[in-house]
């Protein structure tokens, strides 16, 4: 063991880091910006679940649980028509509704408590919240109304999407479906179209009849190939392994897979050109990989954000594959949708874009 | 008439910044005749190259190969290019790696030859990943030369190439410039100069001299085309 020879590949080691600043800036500016992006996402979402009220209680109960709703911290309420609910919920405006119906303060008189709850479902994490506010409410107002009595309570609870067996798993394997794919065939294509650059097989190609879009689209099928496989591999193991909940049609989940495989090809080329090395390649991953991850709704909903980076999601394609997926597979969208044809022409926009820089900055690189 | 010249460069200039890698180089080159490009590291032998194929545009002048103005990109396709470095897919095998080059310049044939031509037929079933570094330089010389360009351009061709089939490279180029392809062949390897019908000498991006091996020899006044470089060179240095 010399000291003197482990010096100097440390030293060696500093030296190369020294001239590589774009290795730099990711050790020392990339975790304070994912970790800020975090904290601000955590704590700067003030927006607590909306549930709507419709209390059509002839009695004075209702009323009562409604104003002890009202004060509780972990949702916020608004009064709403009970014929409008259904289609609150689906527009996303709220996250259950709650009705009080015209029998329930006699019901209550006669022993039982049973107001009709109607969940959004298709987020198991919101549901937990509007329960517990609403087992609150009803305690403290049943309390202060008919103190010492036994009152069986008993909330007739129906799902708009979803239902009681609906796990945090099948809201996140929507999202993980086309994550996964995403990540994995932008990580394969920025190393293989980079390696296409280093191994000096580019020029070569540059100085054949090729042009560069007959490039860029000779990768972009070539690995749409592959990843449609990817796509057929991890879409057969979530529903038939793992079940993942799914209310729609499973070739168009394959369909939004295929577009966030073709989306994720050609981002790959596009920041191939940007990359010198296989090394500063696989530095794009956390640059693209983690804002996308955090940002795009898989964790957080986007419409929970602060109101800034609901701006930023809004640029990302992740956000609206994502988006599409979850309206499939948890709440059964088919192409008739209004926000399906958004995501899907969204995202196929993005390929276009993302193609169309590709080929230009190919271009650019060798001229 | 400029298309009897395979290669004609009229007073080209290109800087990289501050430096001039090409400083009003004029130089011609007939059909089927073997040209060597000869000097230094980095006197700017590869960047005319790259010029031959339009992967570098000339800031000043004109470059025009087998008649056409570069860059031109549908006329590569007659070009063939072999780059300094072996630039090859290591994953594939030789000949796939060859039939790729043949398919990108529309060829299908032609690959058999080429592969008998490098002697590398008999190892066609080997991943390039695997070969020895002689062995890959002449798989990319094959992948080169599969689609019968008229204008090949080598960069460096035989270097880590043995001897004796250095000798046989050579009979071979010579054959394809008899049949009437044009050969441009960049080195600094003397036996290889001493093969060319003509050389050009650049320097500091400079064309010194041109002229059969003899001439310059004579021209020099030196017994051996070494000596003859060298004493061009200090002479303009």
């Amino acid at each position: 063991m010399s000291g003197k020879r482990v010096a100097a590949i440390t030293k060696r080691l500093l030296q190369q880091f020294r001239r590589d600043r774009r290795t730099l800036a990711l050790l020392f500016v990339a975790p304070i910006v994912i970790l800020g992006l975090l904290g601000y996402l955590i704590r700067g979402s003030a927006s607590a679940q909306v549930v709507g009220i419709a209390n059509e209680d002839q009695g004075p109960i209702g009323a009562t649980v409604a104003a002890a709703l009202a004060r509780s911290s972990g949702i916020s309420t608004t009064t709403i028509q009970s014929s409008d609910g259904d289609s609150k919920l689906k527009d996303g405006s709220l996250a259950a509704y709650i009705v009080f119906p015209s029998d329930f303060s006699s019901q209550a008189q006669a022993g039982t408590i049973a107001p009709d709850v109607h969940l959004e479902g298709s987020q198991p994490g919101t549901i937990a919240p509007v329960l517990q506010a609403l087992q609150e409410a009803l305690i403290s107002a049943v309390s202060s109304q008919a103190p010492g009595q036994g009152l069986h309570v008993q909330p007739r609870i129906s799902y708009l999407y979803g239902g009681p067996g609906f796990d945090t798993l099948d809201y996140f394997g929507a999202a993980f479906i086309g994550l996964v794919v995403f990540f994995l065939v932008f990580v394969v294509t920025i190393v293989s179209f980079l390696n296409e650059r280093s191994q000096g097989t580019l020029e070569r190609l540059m100085a054949s009849p090729l042009r560069r879009g007959e490039i860029v689209l000779g990768y972009m099928l070539g690995f749409t190939v592959l990843a449609l496989i990817q796509s057929v591999e991890v879409l057969v193991f979530a529903l038939a392994v793992l079940k993942v909940h799914n209310s729609g049609n499973v070739a168009l989940i394959f369909g939004i897979e295929a577009l966030m495989a073709i989306a994720a090809v050609n981002l790959g080329i596009f920041l191939s050109m940007f990359a010198r090395t296989e090394f500063q390649a696989v530095q794009f991953i956390p640059l693209v990989i983690v804002p996308q991850f955090l940002l795009s709704g898989i964790l957080f909903s986007v419409s929970s954000e602060p109101k800034p980076l609901q701006l930023l999601s809004g640029v990302l394609p992740l956000t609206y594959a994502v988006n599409g997926l979850r309206d499939v597979m948890v709440r059964g969208a088919d192409l008739s949708w209004g926000s399906l044809q958004l995501d899907v022409g969204v995202v196929a926009g993005f390929i276009v874009v993302l193609v169309i820089a590709a080929a230009t900055t190919l271009r650019r690189r060798i001229a | 008439m400029s298309d009897s010249w395979a290669v004609d460069v009229e007073d080209v200039s290109k800087n990289f910044g501050d430096v001039k890698a090409l400083d009003g180089v004029t130089l011609r080159v007939r059909q089927g005749e073997i040209y060597g490009l000869l000097g230094p590291n980095g006197s700017g032998k590869t960047t005319l190259i790259r010029m031959f194929v339009g992967l570098v545009a000339p800031n000043a002048g004109t470059v025009t190969v087998l008649g056409q103005r570069m860059p031109n990109v549908a006329m590569l396709s007659h070009v063939g290019y072999m780059t300094q470095a072996a630039a090859l897919y290591p994953g594939l095998s030789v000949e796939e790696n060859v039939r790729f080059f043949a398919a990108i310049n529309g060829t299908e044939g032609g690959v058999k030859v080429a592969l008998e031509f490098v002697k590398l037929y008999d190892r066609r079933d080997s991943v390039v990943s695997t070969l020895s570094g002689g062995m890959r330089q002449r798989c990319s010389l094959a992948c080169a030369l599969v689609h019968k360009p008229q204008l090949l351009l080598l960069d460096e061709p035989t270097v880590g190439v043995d001897p004796q089939l250095r000798v046989e490279l050579w009979a071979g180029f010579k054959e394809m410039a008899d049949a009437g392809t044009t050969i441009i062949v960049s080195s600094h390897v003397m036996d290889e100069a001493e093969r060319c019908q003509r050389l050009g000498l650049i320097l500091f991006g400079k064309l010194l001299t041109e002229g059969s091996p003899d001439e310059i020899r004579a021209r020099a006044g030196t017994p051996t085309l070494e000596e003859a470089f060298l004493s061009l060179s200090q002479s303009r240095a």
